[in-house]
C-alpha cells in the first residue's frame, strides 16, 4: 500500500537520480517544497519527463499495475500535478489505480 | 519559401531557420558539456559558419528561440526522403539551460518540428539514433512515442571511447495517439503559475 510518506520518497528519489546526472555547480535543493515545472522552477522539460518517467515506473511497480501520469486526468486538474513535489504527490495519491 | 525557411510559432517559443550569423552561439552551445553526446563538430566560429553555410536546402536547420527572441537552443529535420516519406530529427540541443528553467522549450520545439513532419511535409515516420549513455535524452525520446528498433554496438566515438547507439523511430499514428497528448500534457503544466 502506498501511503504519502512512500510516494514523496518515490518523487524525491526520481529528482535525487536526476541530481546525481547534473555536474555539482549545477544541483539543486531537493525536498518537500521543491518546485518542479513552471515559475521558479528548477527543472526544464527534459527533466520533468525524466522525473515523471521514473515516478511512473516506481508507482506502477509498487502498485502492480501500470499507472500514468501525464494523460487526460492531469491536464484536466485545476492545479498542474507537476508544479512541485507536493502536488505531483497528492496527485498520484488521488489515482484510482492506487485504491 | 520551403518549411525549412520560414519561422515556426508555438506558445513558448519558435523555430527560426539557423542563419550563419547564429555561428558563435550555436558553436558556444556545441561546445559546452551538455552537447558532448553530439558527434564532435566544428572548432572554430568560421568553421561554425562554413558547416552552416553548406547545410543542404533539403535540411531543416532551426535555433529555438523564446517569443522574446533569445536563443536558447537548436533542433533539426534532416535526411528528408519524400518517396519514402521519412526524416530524421536531431542536433536536439537546449544550449541556454537557465533561461528555460520552468518554460516548456524542448517539448515546444519538438512539437513544431514533428508538425512540420508530420503534419506539413506529410510524413509517416521519423527516426534516428541517440548515445546509449544520453540516458535522459533515450527516456526522453520514448516518453514521448518513439520506440527502440534497435541497437548499434560501439557505432560512436564519444569523449575518446566508444558506446553504443539506440535507433529510435516514431510513426505517425504514434505521433498523433501518444506524442501529442503528452507534449500537450507538459505544455499545460507550464501554463499552471
Amino acid at each position: 500500500m502506498l501511503d504519502h510518506a512512500a510516494v514523496q520518497d518515490i518523487v524525491l528519489r526520481a529528482l535525487e537520480s536526476l541530481n546525481d546526472e547534473r555536474a555539482a555547480d549545477d544541483r539543486f535543493v531537493v525536498g518537500p517544497q521543491t518546485r518542479l515545472f513552471g515559475a521558479d522552477a528548477a527543472l526544464d522539460s527534459l527533466d520533468l519527463v525524466s522525473v515523471i518517467v521514473d515516478v511512473e515506473e516506481a508507482v506502477s511497480a509498487a502498485a502492480g499495475r501500470t499507472v500514468m501520469l501525464t494523460d487526460d486526468r492531469a491536464m484536466s486538474q485545476e492545479v498542474s500535478p507537476f508544479t512541485d513535489v507536493a502536488a505531483l504527490t497528492a496527485y498520484v495519491l488521488s489515482l484510482p489505480e492506487l485504491a | 519559401m520551403t518549411a525549412g525557411r520560414r519561422v515556426l510559432r508555438g506558445e513558448f517559443v519558435q523555430l527560426r531557420p539557423l542563419v550563419v550569423a547564429d555561428a558563435a552561439v550555436t558553436l558556444g552551445w556545441r561546445q559546452a558539456d551538455r552537447a558532448r553526446f553530439l558527434n564532435a563538430g566544428a572548432r572554430t566560429v568560421e568553421e561554425q559558419a562554413g558547416w552552416i553555410a553548406a547545410r543542404p536546402e533539403s535540411d531543416h536547420d532551426f535555433v529555438i528561440e523564446l517569443t522574446d527572441g533569445r536563443p536558447v537552443g537548436m533542433v533539426s529535420l534532416t535526411a528528408v526522403d519524400p518517396v519514402n516519406r521519412r526524416a530524421e530529427p536531431g542536433r536536439f540541443l537546449i544550449g541556454e539551460e537557465t533561461a528555460v528553467q520552468g518554460v516548456p522549450a524542448a517539448v515546444e520545439a519538438m512539437r513544431l518540428l514533428y508538425g512540420l513532419a508530420f503534419d506539413e511535409l506529410d510524413l509517416v515516420r521519423v527516426c534516428g539514433i541517440v548515445a546509449a549513455e544520453n540516458t535522459r535524452m533515450v527516456k526522453w525520446q520514448k516518453f514521448l512515442g518513439m520506440r527502440e528498433e534497435g541497437r548499434l554496438r560501439d557505432h560512436l566515438f564519444l569523449g575518446g571511447r566508444f558506446q553504443d547507439a539506440v535507433c529510435l523511430g516514431l510513426l505517425v499514428a504514434d505521433y498523433r495517439t501518444t506524442t501529442l497528448p503528452r507534449m500537450n500534457a507538459l505544455i499545460a503544466a507550464a501554463r499552471s503559475r
